[in-house]
């Protein structure tokens, strides 16, 4: 029982991982200084 | 006391020691090429200075002037042109080569025109002596209006100076040091008063260039001042004139060159490894060492790691009580492990021969020789750097596309970029040639392991100018280049740099490759360990009734229990489902799981077998290849990892797009999903039916 529970533990970790490694990507946010205005044109 | 924090922005052309610079001033380890295009974003350390100082320093990618014609020198303006970016800059760091001083300096007197604190630094000091160049700094600074930091990066001379000008940086004067706007003065003095408050040398910039500006509205600016293009193009040519001819002025003055004393090893050494014939015979000399090389030194330590991971697995299968958790450690973790472990002395090998040659200045010549071939194929030169770059890893690759200025040369790049051989294809190229290539000599000193292995980089390479040559012609983009490439001297190489050079893109492989590996290997012993229905959860029973007139030892009774059980898991029934499609390239349904769990990363392909090899065999203590080796088809009773079934697969692996990252960075490069999936299905076409063809032919 104890090395079920640490298996499927360690099962659920890697799908985890690999979901947030492919499904979720951290966006870097394109910040000008103040915030909003990029002074785009 | 507080600390005050200050912001420092590195600038200069490609190849001026700039990224070296950054890491003497912030200690962070980051790779300095010797050819033109490494930096290709704007890179961030920290560097504590004397007077409580604190310096966040940023390197920016190498740009030849602020008339930005690629990506890259385009994100140089933006920063110094917006005072509301956070990181722009308090002062700025112009970093040139002492003995390409003249075009270095263009850029410099550009900044100082745009009224920032500038600093020049003079880096490689170290080849003055050698080179006969004695400089005037007094006069120097004097005339260019600013303090000079000589210094060499390489050995870490001058740093500590240049640290005190950073800390000092309110006394360096920030008026230009020519006057641009002799080029047209009515012009000019128009533009003045019409935006009394704005710098003259930043309107005349935000006329001339398509970069994005704060608080100043572009288009009031160009159509309050239109000029027609010809008319702007030979004003910028103009204000360029003007500005040689002011550097040229000044380095009369402070510059003095003793020809005689000058050596002119680097021009006969141009001559040879640029040369027409021999620098291409030279170049493929040098790669067929490397490829000698990864086979010949790597074989030791791999066998070595091989085994110590098969008596680990067995040991741990042996000590721990049984259950669940030890199989998964001793057939899921440990053998998944082992399958990126072992490759790291063959990644070692190519990325110290790698960085031998770009901190030598010899990659620059490559991309030089190589550029008179890339036209033919709507490549530019500039597209070596990505196409070598990606024997690394083709992300950083494509990223490094953003200095090539047209487009359509660009996209091209970007799209046959994965076709080099990237460091994730070597654990499967090396495992399938060690099964199906003989391990003999030819000639005495040929390994035939080892140029089989460069033939494949060299099939990568002419599979990425064909595509190229294919695309150039479909796409109906059109737009003007040209190639300027940076041919920087000779150098030693530095140990140091070699040595972190192979550290970083080995613990990169480790840590990006070997947590997806990991996590997919757990999961697949858990789909190969469980399984539906009957012929799963009764595989003892139906072993039994169907071998009831055969006597069976243990082991064997054993071993058919667990092909039975693997064969009918979840994974097995998915490979056993594919099976159909990959039949008539030589794969049985054990290749075809690994083939889907690669998709998203092809290095997972030997880590899968190693772990579908474990679960199907009770014998914990053989290492992945032996048990690749003892694999034999059930009908026939022939090896699986035969010749013609192993050149399938490594023409499969050599042109297949098995990345998910590669994918993703070619959308967010090209902005459209069009392009990813255009690659996906090109690629994967061209690996299916290559492996058909090779198979069919081969069997």
């Amino acid at each position: 029982m104890f090395q079920e529970i640490i298996a499927f533990t360690i099962l659920g970790l890697a799908i985890a991982f690999l979901i947030k490694k492919f499904f979720f990507k951290s966006k870097k946010k394109k910040d000008c200084g103040n915030g909003t205005d990029c002074g785009c044109s | 006391m507080s600390v005050q924090n200050i912001n420092v922005a590195l600038i200069g052309n490609p190849n001026t020691g700039k990224t070296s610079v950054f890491n003497q001033l912030t200690g962070l380890n980051q790779q300095v090429g010797n050819y033109p295009g490494i930096t290709v974003e704007k890179k961030m350390g920290f560097c504590k200075l004397p007077n409580n100082v604190k310096a966040n320093i940023l390197d920016l990618p190498g740009t030849y002037s602020l008339n930005a014609s690629s990506m890259d020198e385009s994100v140089v303006i933006e920063l110094l042109l917006n005072k509301n970016d956070k990181l722009y800059p308090d002062v700025a760091v112009v970093v040139t080569d002492v003995e390409n001083l003249k075009r270095n300096l263009l850029i410099y007197t550009q900044i100082k025109d745009l009224e920032i604190p500038t600093i020049l630094v003079i880096n490689m000091s170290d080849r003055m002596e050698r080179k006969g160049i004695t400089l005037d700094i007094p006069y120097l600074e004097e005339k260019l209006k600013t303090k000079i930091a000589l210094v060499s990066s390489r050995k870490g001379l001058g740093i500590d100076y240049l640290k005190e000008l950073i800390v000092s940086y309110k006394t360096i004067p920030h008026e230009p040091c020519l006057n641009a706007s002799v080029i047209d003065p009515e012009y000019f003095e128009k533009l003045q008063h019409a935006f009394p408050n704005q710098l003259m040398y930043k309107l005349w910039l935000v006329i001339t260039q398509d970069v994005n500006f704060s608080n100043l509205d572009r288009n009031e600016v160009r159509n309050t001042f239109t000029k027609s293009h010809s008319e702007l193009k030979r004003l910028q040519q103009k204000e360029t004139i003007k500005r040689y001819q002011f550097i040229n002025d000044v380095l009369k003055g402070g510059l003095k060159v003793d020809a005689s004393m000058a050596k002119d090893v680097r021009a006969k050494l141009d001559r040879i490894l640029t040369h027409k014939v021999f620098g291409y015979l030279i170049f493929f000399a040098i790669l067929f060492l490397i490829f000698q090389s990864i086979f010949s030194w790597s074989t030791i330590p791999m066998d070595f790691i091989d085994s110590t991971f098969a008596s680990l697995s067995s040991w741990v299968a042996e000590e721990l009580p049984s259950g669940i958790l030890t199989d998964l450690l001793s057939q899921g973790i440990i053998p998944g492990i082992g399958g990126v472990v072992i490759f790291i002395p063959q990644i070692a090998v190519l990325f110290l021969f790698i960085s031998i040659l770009e901190e030598s200045g010899y990659m620059s010549r490559v991309v030089f020789l190589m550029d008179k071939i890339m036209r033919r194929f709507g490549l530019s030169g500039k597209s070596v750097v990505p196409l070598i770059s990606g024997t690394a890893c083709a992300i950083p690759a494509i990223m490094a596309t953003r200095n090539i200025e047209n487009w359509k040369e660009r996209l091209i790049t970007i799209l046959v970029t994965p076709f080099t051989t990237c460091s994730a294809r070597l654990p499967v190229y090396a495992i399938i040639i060690s099964l199906v290539v003989p391990s003999k000599r030819v000639f005495g000193f040929l390994n035939v392991q080892g140029l089989t292995l460069m033939g494949l980089y060299v099939l990568g390479f002419f599979a990425a100018i064909l595509s190229a040559y294919i695309l150039n012609k479909v796409l109906k983009l059109e737009s003007k280049t040209y190639f300027v490439v940076e041919m920087p001297s000779y150098k030693m190489p530095l140990f140091k740099n070699v040595g972190i050079n192979v550290v970083e893109k080995t613990k990169a492989f480790i840590a990006g490759a070997g947590k997806i590996i990991l996590a997919i290997s757990i999961i697949l012993w858990f789909l190969a360990s469980y399984g539906p229905g009957k012929e799963f959860n009764d595989a003892e029973n139906i072993v039994k009734e169907r071998f009831a007139n055969t006597t069976l030892d243990e082991a064997q009774f054993e071993n058919e229990v667990n092909s039975q059980k693997l064969e009918n898991s979840y994974i097995g029934l998915m490979g056993r489902a594919i099976e159909p499609v990959i039949q008539p390239l030589g794969y049985d349904w054990k290749i075809g799981i690994a083939l889907i769990s690669s998709f998203a990363a092809r290095e997972v392909f030997v880590g899968t077998l190693a772990t579908i090899y474990s679960v199907g065999d009770s014998d914990n203590e053989s290492t992945i290849k032996s048990k690749m080796q003892a694999e034999v088809r059930p009908d026939t009773g022939e090896k699986v990892f035969d010749f013609p079934t192993g050149i399938s697969l490594l023409l499969f692996y050599a042109f297949a797009m098995q990345c998910a990252s590669t994918l993703a960075i070619t959308k967010k490069e090209t902005n459209s999903w069009k392009w990813p999936a255009m690659q996906l299905v090109f690629m994967s076409g061209l690996a299916y039916f290559a492996a058909l063809i090779a198979y069919q032919l081969l069997k």
